[in-house]
C-alpha cells in the first residue's frame, strides 16, 4: 500500500504549477498516470472494447457481406440456431468444456512437479531448465498439429504407422475393463498427454518464478523447528505458492479456449467465412462462448479467494 | 568403574551417533536424488523427443521411412526433403512476411505494453484500479467473440492483405496477447522500490525522464522475457493470418506449412499422403521451428535468469 501513504500527504500540498493551468500535485500525477497508459486506452476502446459490443449487436442481426454489410434485425434467432438447429455446436461446446476439465489440472500438477525438480540444486539444472522451456519457444500450433497427427479435427486416424512419437499407444484392453464411456475419456487423455505437456511451459515458469520468489527464511525457520520436507512442501511451500496457482489456473483455463486445437475455434470461423458467410450468427456463437468462459472463471475465483492465501501486504 | 564405562559407552555412542544419521541421510538422499534425475530426465526426453523425430525424419529418404529397419540414423542423408520443403513453402517471401509482422508487431507491444504496464504499477490517478480490471478482462475474451467485428474494421480501413492489422494494434499495447505483456510489466515495476523514482524526482527528472531514464533500463529482464514472447508468439500465430491474410503472396510461414501440407495430401490422396510426405513435412516443420530455435539458443541464459528476476507473479 506504498501507494496511498506516498499520495496523502503530497496531495495536501500546496504546491502550484508556476505557469499554465493551476492543477494541483495530485492532479498533476493522475495526469502523468494517464498519459503511460493513454495509448492503451485508445487501442483498447478501439481494437477490443468497440469490436465486443458490435458483436454483441451483430449477434441479433443477420448480415448481409455483398450488400457492404448491412444489417437486418432478427432478434433472438441466431441463438435459438446455435442451441435448438445447429447439431454441431453444443456438442463441441460440451466437447471443450471436458477438454478443459481434464487437460487444465493435469498441467498444473504437471508444472508444478517440473517446476519443482527443476528449482532443487541438481547439477545440470540449468540445461533442464532449458529444455522444459523449449515449449515456450517453439509450440507452434502449426507444428505439432504435424507430430501429433491424432489431433486433427479430421480425425485422420493413422492405426498402423504409428510411431515412437505419436503420444501413448494404449492397448485395447483397456477398451475391455471400463465401461465405455470412461475408456473413451482415458484414451482420449492419453491421447492428448504429451500435447498437454507441451502447452504447460509457460505455467512451468510461472511457478518456478513463484518458487523462488519464497524466502529462505521461511524454510529455515520450519527446519529449526523440526518440520521434514514433505510437511514444508505441504505447509509452507503450497500455501505461499497458492496465488500462483490461481494464475496458472486462469492461465491455462483461457489457454485451453484460445487454443489451435480448439474446435470451436474452427466452428465459429467456419460459421463465418464459409458457404453463407453468417457474420451475425458467428457473433452470437462467440457471445455464447464467451460467457460460457467468463462463467467458469467467475467460479474458479469465486472458490479460490477460499485458499488462496496472500502473504505479506498485498492489496 | 561401572559408570566409568557407561560414561565411555555414552561418549562413543556421541561420537558415533552423528555418523549414523548423516549416513542414513546421505542414502536417503541419494535416493530421492537419483529419483529426481529420473524424472527429470523423462520429462526432458518427453520434451526433446518430438525434436529428434523431426530432425531426423526430415533427413530420411521415403525408402528409410517406411523400412522398419530404420530407427533413427537415415541411411543416406537426404538434404533434398529441405530443398523441396524451402521450395514448396516459397520459405524465402514467407520468411520476409513472417519477420516483418513479428518484428514490427513485437516492437510495438514491448515499447507501449511497458508504458501501460508502468502506469498501471505507478500511476496515482483515479479508475486504476477499475482499468487494470479492463486489462484482465480483454485477457480473458477470446479472439474468437471479436474477430467478426474486427474483420468488419479492417475491411473498412482496407487493411486486409496487408500487415496493419497485426502491427496497429500492437502499437497501442493490444493485438496478440498484449494483455498479458501488460500484465508481466505491471507486476515487474511494481516490485521496484519508490524511492528510485522519487530521487529522480528530486533531481528534476519529469515523468517521461524518470520512465525512459531509471525505469526502463531496470525492466531489462521484463524486456527480455516479454520481447521473446511476443516474437515468438508472433512468428507462430496461425489464426489472425488466416483471417487478414488472403493473397498466397502474403502468407507467413506457419499459413505455409498448412497449405503444404493439404496440397500434398490432396495429391496423394488422403492418408496416403501422411505417410509417403512425412520426411518433406517434417522439413518443412524443422524450418518453422529453426529461427525461433536459434533465438532461444543465443539469448537462453539472459531468458532464464530474466525470468527469475522479473518475478513475473509477483
Amino acid at each position: 500500500m506504498a501507494v496511498g501513504v506516498q499520495s496523502a500527504p503530497k496531495g495536501a500540498a500546496k504546491k502550484k504549477r508556476r505557469r499554465g493551468l493551476r492543477i494541483s500535485l495530485r492532479q498533476r500525477r493522475a495526469l502523468h498516470g494517464y498519459l503511460f497508459i493513454s495509448l492503451w486506452v485508445i487501442g483498447f476502446l478501439t481494437f477490443q472494447a468497440w469490436p465486443f459490443i458490435q458483436s454483441f449487436w451483430l449477434s441479433f442481426n443477420s448480415v448481409d457481406m455483398m450488400a457492404g454489410f448491412s444489417l437486418n434485425w432478427v432478434g433472438l434467432d441466431n441463438y435459438r440456431e446455435a442451441f435448438f438447429i445447429d447439431e454441431r455446436f453444443v456438442p463441441t461446446l460440451l466437447q471443450v468444456m471436458r477438454d478443459m476439465a481434464i487437460d487444465v489440472p493435469v498441467i498444473i500438477v504437471f508444472a508444478l512437479c517440473t517446476a519443482y525438480l527443476v528449482n532443487q540444486p541438481l547439477r545440470g539444472r540449468t540445461f533442464f531448465r532449458a529444455v522444459f522451456f523449449l515449449p515456450v519457444v517453439i509450440a507452434s500450433g502449426e507444428v505439432l498439429q504435424q507430430l501429433y497427427p491424432q489431433l486433427q479435427e479430421t480425425g485422420n486416424t493413422l492405426g498402423s504407422t504409428a510411431t515412437v512419437t505419436r503420444g501413448l499407444d494404449i492397448p485395447a484392453i483397456v477398451y475391455m475393463y471400463l465401461p465405455p464411456n470412461i475408456a473413451e475419456l482415458l484414451l482420449n487423455t492419453l491421447n492428448r498427454l504429451t500435447l498437454i505437456l507441451w502447452r504447460s511451459g509457460i505455467q512451468i515458469l510461472l511457478f518456478l518464478a513463484g518458487l523462488q520468489g519464497i524466502s529462505s527464511s521461511l524454510y529455515e525457520a520450519a527446519k529449526v523447528d523440526g518440520a521434514s520436507d514433505w510437511e514444508v512442501f505441504w505447509k509452507i511451500t503450497l500455501p505461499m505458492l497458492s496465488p500462483i496457482f490461481l494464475v496458472n489456473i486462469i492461465y491455462s483455463i483461457v489457454d485451453s479456449f484460445t487454443d489451435r486445437f480448439n474446435p470451436m475455434l474452427n466452428l465459429i470461423r467456419s460459421a463465418a467465412f464459409t458457404g453463407q458467410f453468417k457474420l451475425g450468427y458467428a457473433a452470437a456463437l462467440g457471445w455464447v462462448y464467451f460467457l460460457v468462459v467468463f462463467l467458469i472463471l467467475l467460479v474458479v475465483i469465486a472458490v479460490s479467494s477460499r485458499w488462496v492465501f496472500y502473504a505479506g501486504e498485498r492489496d | 568403574m561401572a559408570t566409568d564405562i557407561q560414561v565411555q559407552a555414552q561418549q562413543i555412542r556421541r561420537r558415533v551417533a552423528p555418523w549414523v544419521l548423516v549416513y542414513r541421510r546421505k542414502s536417503e538422499h541419494l535416493f530421492f536424488k537419483l529419483l529426481m534425475y529420473l524424472m527429470l530426465i523423462n520429462i526432458a526426453f518427453a520434451f526433446l523427443l518430438p525434436i529428434f523425430y523431426m530432425t531426423s525424419t526430415s533427413l530420411m529418404t521415403i525408402q528409410d521411412y517406411v523400412d522398419p529397419a530404420v530407427y533413427w540414423i537415415p541411411t543416406v542423408f537426404n538434404w533434398e526433403n529441405f530443398t523441396l520443403a524451402y521450395g514448396g513453402m516459397n520459405y524465402t517471401q514467407a520468411f520476409k512476411n513472417s519477420i516483418i509482422i513479428a518484428l514490427a508487431a513485437t516492437l510495438g507491444q514491448v515499447i507501449t505494453c511497458a508504458m501501460a504496464g508502468y502506469g498501471f504499477a505507478r500511476g496515482e490517478f483515479p479508475g486504476r484500479e477499475l482499468l487494470f480490471g479492463l486489462v484482465l478482462f480483454s485477457f480473458i475474451v477470446p479472439p474468437q467473440t471479436i474477430i467478426v467485428p474486427l474483420f468488419i474494421l479492417y475491411k473498412n480501413l482496407n487493411w486486409i492483405d496487408t500487415f496493419w492489422p497485426f502491427i496497429i494494434p500492437a502499437f497501442f499495447a493490444q493485438g496478440l496477447r498484449g494483455s498479458i505483456l501488460t500484465i508481466i510489466y505491471r507486476q515487474f515495476f511494481r516490485g521496484l522500490p519508490w524511492e528510485l523514482e522519487d530521487a529522480a524526482r528530486i533531481d528534476g527528472a519529469g515523468p517521461v525522464r524518470t520512465f525512459t531514464h531509471i525505469m526502463l533500463p531496470l525492466a531489462k529482464p521484463a524486456i527480455v522475457v516479454t520481447f521473446l514472447f511476443s516474437l515468438v508468439w508472433h512468428w507462430n500465430d496461425f489464426y489472425e493470418p488466416m483471417m487478414y491474410l488472403m493473397k498466397p503472396e502474403r502468407f507467413t510461414v506457419p499459413l505455409r506449412l498448412q497449405i503444404l501440407y493439404t496440397s500434398l495430401n490432396e495429391m496423394t490422396g488422403g492418408q496416403a499422403g501422411e505417410l509417403y510426405n512425412e520426411p518433406l513435412i517434417m522439413a518443412a516443420c524443422f524450418l518453422i521451428v529453426l529461427p525461433p530455435l536459434i533465438l532461444y539458443l543465443f539469448t537462453q541464459r539472459h531468458f532464464v535468469e530474466s525470468v527469475e528476476r522479473t518475478g513475473l507473479v509477483g
